[in-house]
């Protein structure tokens, strides 16, 4: 008996659904504001950032601008937690971000993956024996991904912790007279180099792990259209995420049999 | 009796006048010396005009109190042949202004730069000028405050060079103190000759000029009496009267000529300037160790969001003055210093209403290696830990996404 073609490679697969797409889209231009608005501060001697502020006026709508972006950014994070929580969709995706120690083996085994030092050595005949004895240590394939893979898993929690960070602090500076209520100025000194050294850790881990990574790298190059039209191909789908294309593979296959019964 | 002396000390000389007059051996009446000087064409041997305006020599101090020409042109007295020869001998004043020659032949004017003949490179007439002289109250005369600058600026903006250049001079014409006599005509403002003294005027580094460093706070507390109080019970103060050469006086922080109202947007002490001037003593490694106190300051205040603003162009933020006031700036541990830990929720609290003691517990410039508190300086640490932190997490970002991308090209070669 053949089995039938359950997943077309045309097939479109909404990896990101509109609600998903908004909220990604709002968290780019709230991020991007927030940058931008926010490093004239911690690098005030740039002559760049002196011609975007080139007065105190535009310097203080700087700080409103800055201050309302935060508030956009929080009321989407908000909308997000309750969109996790209350949609079918939201939960599942909550459970597939979950991380396991399966990502942390994946993040070792892809890592020896590309460097390829170990088949590097076996074709040299170094170690031969315990290669053949061993040949996991090869890492001959790359590892097979669920809907999150770990880079994506990294950054979402990253995301998450930087934001609870990022708020916290930001919330003290913005409200001077209530931080100095309850914390001694020292410990007010430390929200601000916070808060300027974590933005400046969230900038540089989107410029390079997630643009690379979703965006720059060879094969998708110049970027992947998913944050647009939320869209990937059933070929995608099965090349990127091939336990997630199992698992439809496998729903639909039951779904056949108990049909055919 | 009194009134009765002052009658014949009028009469002798009228009568003598009157004698004089009719003999020929009597000196020039005003009206023998105008007869020819009041024709406007007529010029000296040498092609100078030596018009004399009748109206202009009346109407003077001179003219007014029935001084004579020949009482000043002192040599035309005993010159018999007209027209006389010329040139004239210079006048000299000392006949009558004794004490204020007495004090020009102790000045700069009359010291440096002479001419050959011993003659002052400046004399009584260019700045008091000729036959319309006119004493300093009157409205239209040179020496009347609001006239007084274009008078010394005739030389100073051209010909007369000091140490500091032309455009030093010019510059007062940009000062708050010049658009007060310009602007609203007030003769109280200071003029050239309220800080440099009018006829012994001396150069500013001469000990005994009123601008040299060692007099200058007096100076200008002529006029700012209630500035100059404040300043000398501050630190700078303090250390002024001490006669501590490198203490701040009024003009190293305001500028000299260009002095201007600390609103002004090019004013030294501008909201937004003022920690400049301050770092030019505070930010100064040798200054600091020769008088014990801490440096950076500028560095640490710039790292401030009180700093970054200003630097920005914010004036509603913090600078140096707003906490550590101005003229009578006094140290941390002095009870009447608004930086006294004490005090600091007051002053905090003039922009941070309902400033608690909590905002004495740290140190607004601590610095690495400064001996504050150690856990004042916990946000440095903190700071360096995110440094490590950061560049590693980048780095092995950086290593990992190297692999992948050859790894990348590579598979992509083999499938091409």
């Amino acid at each position: 008996m053949t089995s039938p073609l359950l997943i077309r490679d045309d097939e479109i697969f909404l990896r990101m659904n509109l609600a998903e797409r908004i909220q990604h889209w709002l968290l780019i231009s709230t991020f991007l504001l927030l940058i931008v608005t926010g490093l004239p501060l911690f690098f005030y001697d740039f002559k760049l950032f002196k011609w975007l502020l080139p007065s105190g006026r535009a310097f203080y709508i700087r700080g409103i601008v800055h201050r309302t972006a935060a508030v956009v950014m929080i009321a989407n994070l908000v909308w997000h937690l309750f969109y996790t929580i209350l949609t079918k969709r939201g939960r599942n995706n909550l459970r597939e971000m979950l991380p396991k120690a399966k990502d942390v083996r994946d993040a070792f085994e892809l890592f020896w993956h590309n460097i390829g030092l170990t088949r590097f050595l076996y074709r040299r005949g170094i170690f031969t024996r315990f290669f053949r004895a061993n040949p996991y240590w090869l890492f001959e394939s790359s590892p097979r991904y669920g809907r999150y893979n770990f880079i994506e898993k990294f950054e979402y929690w990253a995301l998450g912790w930087g934001s609870l960070v990022m708020i916290a602090s930001g919330f003290f500076m913005w409200q001077v007279e209530i931080s100095l209520r309850f914390f001694p100025l020292w410990v007010h000194d430390i929200f601000i180099i916070v808060h300027g050294y974590e933005a400046i850790l969230a900038f540089l881990s989107v410029i390079v792990w997630h643009m690379y990574n979703v965006h720059l790298n060879p094969e998708v190059f110049p970027m992947s259209k998913v944050w647009l039209n939320g869209r990937i191909t059933g070929k995608e789908l099965r090349l990127l995420h091939p336990l997630e294309y199992e698992k439809i593979e496998a729903e639909r296959r039951r779904a056949l049999s108990e049909e055919a019964l | 009796m009194r009134a009765k002396t002052k009658c014949f000390w009028h009469i002798v000389p009228a009568a003598f006048a009157l004698l004089l007059t009719t003999s020929p051996l009597s000196p020039q009446s005003n009206e023998d010396c105008l007869g020819c000087h009041e024709d406007k064409e007529l010029k000296s041997e040498a092609g100078r005009s030596v018009f004399v305006d009748t109206v202009a020599f009346v109407s003077s101090s001179h003219g007014q109190a029935g001084i004579s020409c020949v009482d000043c042109h002192a040599d035309l007295g005993r010159v018999k042949e007209f027209p006389h020869s010329s040139p004239l001998k210079l006048v000299d004043c000392s006949g009558c202004h004794e004490a204020s020659v007495r004090e020009f032949k102790r000045s700069v004017h009359f010291a440096s730069n002479q001419k050959p003949e011993g003659q002052p490179a400046v004399d009584c007439k260019d700045c008091h000028g000729t036959h319309e002289i006119k004493g300093a109250e009157s409205f239209d005369s040179t020496i009347f405050p609001l006239n007084l600058p274009s008078t010394c600026e005739k030389c100073h903006l051209q010909k007369a060079k000091t140490e500091k250049g032309l455009e030093f001079i010019g510059q007062y014409n940009l000062s708050v103190h010049f658009r007060a006599l310009e602007k609203s005509g007030l003769t109280m403002s200071a003029n050239c000759s309220n800080c440099h003294g009018a006829h012994a005027i001396k150069r500013a580094d001469d000990p005994e000029a009123p601008v040299a460093r060692k007099n200058i706070i007096k100076t200008c507390g002529l006029c700012h009496v209630g500035i100059e109080r404040n300043y000398l019970a501050g630190a700078h103060g303090k250390d002024y009267v001490k006669g501590i050469k490198d203490v701040p006086v009024c003009t190293d922080c305001h500028s000299e000529h260009n002095i201007l109202a600390p609103q002004d947007l090019n004013s030294t002490v501008y909201a937004t300037k003022v920690a400049e001037v301050c770092a030019r003593c505070h930010d100064n490694v040798a200054l600091s160790r020769q008088y014990g106190f801490l440096t950076s300051r500028l560095k640490t205040y710039n790292e401030t969001f009180h700093g970054t603003a200003a630097k920005f162009g914010e004036t509603r933020v913090a600078n140096c003055a707003s906490c550590h006031g101005f003229h009578d700036i006094r140290p941390a541990s002095d009870p009447a210093s608004s930086i006294n830990p004490e005090n600091l929720p007051r002053t905090c609290g003039q922009c941070h209403p309902g400033a608690s003691r909590r905002f004495a517990e740290g140190q607004v410039h601590a610095m690495p290696g400064s001996d504050v508190v150690a856990k004042y300086r916990s946000s440095h640490v903190v700071k360096n830990i995110y440094i490590i932190v950061i560049g590693i997490i980048i780095a092995v970002m950086l290593i990992f996404i190297l692999a992948d991308f050859l790894r990348r090209i590579l598979r992509k070669e083999i499938h091409d």
